[in-house]
């Protein structure tokens, strides 16, 4: 926590999460306690609402919804857990609906794939490994193999992508 | 609203733009293409998009899973932490057990072995009784007196019967009555006759001038404590206990002393 709150947006922004999974682990339990208190939540539900909460707030930070960090993040971060139990978060009222909606479609997408295809493309798209890494890390036995995993994968990511498409407008399939 | 753009007869080509797979001459052509077909720059954009949100996606999701291997990882952790403190409770817990029965025990043991113990009459006697070395045989032999001699090596030998006898069969001409009484109670004491000692043992303390009154005294009051006349004994033994010469002061005062054997008034 003593890294300069600006180096730690852009370090976030860059894909750096560090900084959270430190936070998480320092604060999970001290959140738990608060949860209890002041909801009472179970620890393990307390320990998800938090997760949702870092993840909730690390989207802000890479879409650019949230451009400053605030200067009490713990307390920011249970406002936001305590927004969280009350209502329901819809960000579309931030970034724009389009947009959000997209990602939101393609989050669910994405979790339809098999655990080693959200893998590969986990590590390929965000993590930015090469191939010979991802082969390494999957155990793979080269790197035109996993090429041609990311490339599989990428593509049914995609026919998912166009199916659902056509099935919440079927008269784009016609153009 | 534009249709969307179906990216599959395109896809191959742009990936292998978009991640570098492409050689330059092939780069150059295809950069060149795209300036040219609006089909496929439209169809790039939409390839753009399509990654930046599945990066979006990809970040998302691998806090997710971050968070959540590390949730595991702390409730392990937690996990073995609670197993270790139980396991340490629990050897505490035995050992406080263990000394707490170790302590009971020495307790126990400590206080049966400084707890005032009650002698039985037998043990007190065998403690606290000295008795007569008796005469020795060159002693006896200087007085000529063969039964004497007699009896003394009885005496000696335990034969505290036949002793009797013997001194029984001395004449009082051949030897003087305060060392016939005397040895006469001595040899009843032995025998575990007291109250037949005992008017031995007077008689031979009250002769006048002998040299065994004050041996008899110790014998009389052991005599009299034997046959439970507590308070005479007690009178006897603290006469020969306050006498320095009495062979037996030491005696006298140590059988005096044991609170069990005479309670203080």
């Amino acid at each position: 926590m003593t890294q300069p709150l600006a180096e730690t947006l852009t370090h976030l922004r860059v894909g750096n999460q560090t900084f959270l999974i430190k936070f998480y682990q320092e604060n999970r339990d001290l959140f738990a306690r608060w949860a209890r208190r002041q909801h009472q939540l179970q620890p393990a539900v307390a320990h998800e609402l938090l997760r949702t909460v870092l993840v909730e707030f690390y989207d802000q930070v890479a879409d650019g919804r949230l451009t400053k960090l605030p200067p009490d993040l713990r307390a920011h971060v249970y406002g936001m857990a305590a927004q969280n139990l009350q209502t329901t978060t819809d960000e579309s009222d931030v970034l724009p609906a389009a947009e959000s909606g997209r990602r939101r479609r393609l989050l669910g997408l994405f979790t339809q794939l098999t655990a080693d295809c959200q893998q590969v493309l986990m590590f390929f798209y965000f993590r930015g490994y090469n191939f010979e890494k991802v082969a390494g890390k999957m155990g793979f036995a080269n790197a035109t193999v996993a090429r041609l995993q990311k490339s599989g994968c990428l593509r049914r990511l995609y026919d998912l992508h166009l199916r659902a498409q056509l099935a919440a407008d079927p008269a784009s399939g016609d153009a | 609203m534009t249709p969307p753009i179906d990216l599959r007869p395109y896809l191959d080509e742009l990936e292998r733009f978009a991640d570098g797979q492409m050689s330059e001459s092939e780069q150059a052509a295809f950069e060149l293409r795209m300036e040219q077909d609006e089909q496929l720059s439209a169809a790039y954009e939409a390839y753009e998009r399509f990654t930046a949100d599945l990066r979006w996606v990809a970040g998302h999701e691998t806090l997710r899973h971050r968070l959540k291997g590390l949730d595991k990882r702390l409730d392990q952790r937690q996990d073995a932490l609670a197993r270790i403190q139980r396991r340490r409770r629990r050897t505490q817990i035995r050992w406080g057990v263990a000394s707490g029965v170790l302590l009971v025990l020495a307790g126990l043991a400590l206080w049966l072995w400084l707890r005032p113990h009650t002698l039985s009459p037998d043990e007190a006697w065998a403690r606290y009784y000295s008795p007569d070395p008796g005469l020795s045989e060159t002693t006896t032999q200087r007085t000529g007196n063969l039964l004497l001699t007699e009896a003394m090596r009885q005496y000696h030998n335990g034969q505290y019967p036949e002793a009797l006898q013997s001194m029984r069969r001395i004449s009082e001409a051949s030897l003087s009555p305060d060392s016939l009484y005397y040895y006469m109670g001595v040899v009843l004491l032995r025998q575990d006759d007291a109250t037949a000692a005992r008017t031995y043992l007077l008689r031979a303390s009250r002769q006048p001038g002998s040299a065994l009154a004050g041996k008899a005294l110790y014998h009389l009051g052991m005599a009299q404590w034997r046959t439970g006349l507590l308070p005479q004994a007690k009178a006897t033994l603290q006469t020969v206990a306050d006498d320095a010469q009495n062979p037996y002061q030491a005696e006298a005062r140590k059988v005096l002393q044991d609170k069990a054997v005479f309670p203080r008034d």
